[in-house]
């Protein structure tokens, strides 16, 4: 088996009193989809900006590319090679598609030693992004804000398609999207994965998990309580989990694909 | 809509304040006598120098998501300085520094170091501290004021050392060589907004700030960085007039600070930040003296400019939420 990617070794994080992660321990492979499962409060999120920078682990150590890490700002993960894509979107509405696609990577060309951004490459690239995706966006040179939801978190979909780097967080990614999109960004997902791209994806809702990730990690109350082959569970079991077993019964007269338990604890 | 026709409504609505200016000119032409002459214009040209210059570092700190109300203090400051320095009678020390091609520069960024200074200030207390940008400058706008006053003791400069004196005198294609200092200002900064990654990185953390932090943009140098640059800009602004009125008052500027405001609003910069292009934010200063110009032909009391001032930024912002809707309506 390949070296992990990303290990997490008894990661603790607390808020004042509030004790958020009590001990995580996880890992992530180069091309694997790993999904992390857990009800509203359970520490995902506390979790993801952990591994993307945004918040430092009261104890515990972060293992990525084979090296211990202590990222202190969202720019040191991402040089790293940790991308995110964020559940409240991480797009400047004032400025166009191909702007936001670019945000923080422009391609420039010195002239005098003076950087002058190359606009015309960065559309090209733009559009053969977004075409491939299957997005469609009228212009490339509208602003952002007079876009749909859907068109905004296609933006940021492609944009980690497209830069990938090695570990790929995506926190609750289709929030905002049609069937159809949807479909298209858990294919999105398998071909980044496909690349030796480790990925993880925070999602509630189950039927995703499941049809994406290629291991599901709940996590209750700031711990691991389960971490599973996705062949090897089903979705009962996972509820299950997530739930510290309250709903099981809830669950069992449903059918084999259900995902009303989840569903209903929906949005954060 | 044909993409084309819709590009060219774009463009249009984009630079509506141009129109607005050329429309107002010519109106003024055939309605105001002796408007209509090369004089007039080249006039309009070096009135709007001073407000020109720092209304581009106040237009650069408002697109990023602040405000800064401290330029006028701060361009007042750099004047003193100058005046002080390099003036002869007054208060003034008097100093030469030879010939112009020394003296101009030096004394320039003389005055622009003053403006750094203030601006790095700024900066520090909005983006270090975490201080209210509207409080903070405000309290520069009345400290740095009376820092000028305090060094002047009230009193003034008078006659500027010849050698820098000379831009105020000689002229370019019959326009005072002080005048191109704005035009110059206004190619560069238009320039470096729209097609370096500083300028875009200003306008996307105007827009949203959390999203530059997590895209790896050092949001916080930026900020930071357009208050040293509306500090420098003041300071420039604040030699030219010393140039302009051979020294420097204590109250010289009282007032700049509206006007630039104005034609920041006028030139379609949102206040809420991440929303404007400078080279409207220059259609909006000319458009300022332009009418200011027409009332003073017209020999009506001077007040009126600021009645017009008023209604014209009321307009300006009416203007921009009809352009949104209309714009809404084309997409």
């Amino acid at each position: 088996m390949t070296e992990p990617l990303l290990k997490l070794t008894d990661i603790t994080r607390h808020f004042g009193a509030i004790q958020a992660l009590r001990g995580i321990d996880m890992e992530v492979r180069p091309g694997e989809v790993v999904a992390l499962l857990g009800d509203n409060g359970a520490g995902k999120s506390t979790l993801v900006k952990i591994i993307s920078g945004g918040l430092k682990p009261s104890s515990g150590t972060v293992f990525f590319d084979g090296q211990e890490r202590h990222f202190g700002s969202p720019s040191e993960a991402k040089a790293a090679g940790i991308e995110t894509v964020y559940q409240d979107l991480s797009l400047c509405v004032n400025a166009d598609v191909v702007a936001n696609f670019f945000m923080g990577r422009e391609i420039t060309k010195k002239f005098f030693g003076i950087p002058v951004l190359q606009e015309k490459e960065m559309e090209a690239i733009t559009a053969k992004a977004i075409k491939e995706a299957g997005t469609k966006i009228p212009s490339l040179r509208t602003n952002v804000e007079h876009l749909s939801g859907g068109q905004r978190q296609a933006i940021e979909l492609n944009r980690f398609v497209h830069f990938g780097g090695k570990l790929v967080l995506l926190d609750e990614p289709f929030a905002a999207l049609g069937v159809e999109q949807t479909a298209k960004g858990l294919e999105m997902i398998r071909k980044v994965a496909e690349r030796g791209v480790g990925v993880i994806v925070i999602t509630h809702i189950m039927a995703q998990a499941f049809q994406v990730a290629d291991r599901i990690v709940v996590i209750r109350q700031g711990k691991v309580a389960g971490d599973i082959e996705t062949e090897k569970t089903t979705p009962e079991q996972a509820v299950e989990l997530i739930t510290g077993g309250t709903l099981s019964i809830a669950g069992a007269g449903r059918g084999h694909a259900s995902t009303d338990p989840v569903q209903q604890g929906k949005g954060s | 809509m044909t993409p084309a026709r819709r590009r060219m409504l774009e463009f249009l609505l984009d630079n509506l304040v141009w129109l607005m200016l050329i429309a107002v000119l010519v109106i003024f032409s055939l309605t105001v006598p002796r408007y209509f002459q090369f004089g007039i214009f080249a006039n309009i040209l070096e009135q709007s120098t001073y407000v020109g210059v720092m209304a581009i570092g106040l237009a650069i700190v408002i697109i990023s998501g602040n405000l800064d109300l401290s330029v006028e203090s701060t361009a007042a400051l750099a004047a003193m300085i100058t005046g002080l320095l390099f003036a002869s009678s007054g208060i003034g020390m008097g100093l030469t520094l030879g010939p112009s091609f020394i003296a101009i520069p030096l004394s320039m960024l003389i005055a622009m170091a003053v403006g750094v200074v203030i601006g790095f200030i700024n900066g520090f207390f909005v983006i270090k501290v975490g201080m209210s940008a509207f409080i903070v400058t405000l309290a520069s706008f009345i400290w740095v004021r009376g820092l000028v006053v305090a060094i002047s003791g009230g009193r003034s400069a008078q006659s500027l050392d010849p050698a820098i004196r000379v831009l105020g005198v000689e002229r370019l294609f019959g326009v005072p060589l002080l005048a191109w200092f704005a035009v110059l200002c206004f190619v560069i900064f238009s320039l470096i907004m729209a097609k370096t990654p500083f300028g875009r990185y200003i306008t996307l953390v105007g827009g949203n700030e959390v999203a530059t932090y997590r895209a790896g943009i050092p949001a916080n140098k930026i900020l930071w960085m357009s208050f040293v640059i509306a500090g420098a800009l003041a300071g420039l602004a604040g030699w030219l007039l010393a140039i302009r009125t051979s020294g420097a008052t204590a109250n010289l500027g009282t007032g700049m600070l509206f006007n630039a405001f104005a034609a920041v609003v006028i030139g379609g910069v949102s206040l809420k930040g991440g929303i404007g292009k400078l080279p409207g934010v220059y259609a909006g200063v000319l458009l300022i003296y332009s009418i200011h110009t027409a009332i003073n032909l017209m020999r009506l009391p001077a007040h009126w400019t600021q009645v017009i001032l008023g209604l014209l930024v009321l307009a300006a912002v009416l203007l921009d939420t009809l352009k949104l809707r209309l714009r809404e309506k084309l997409l």
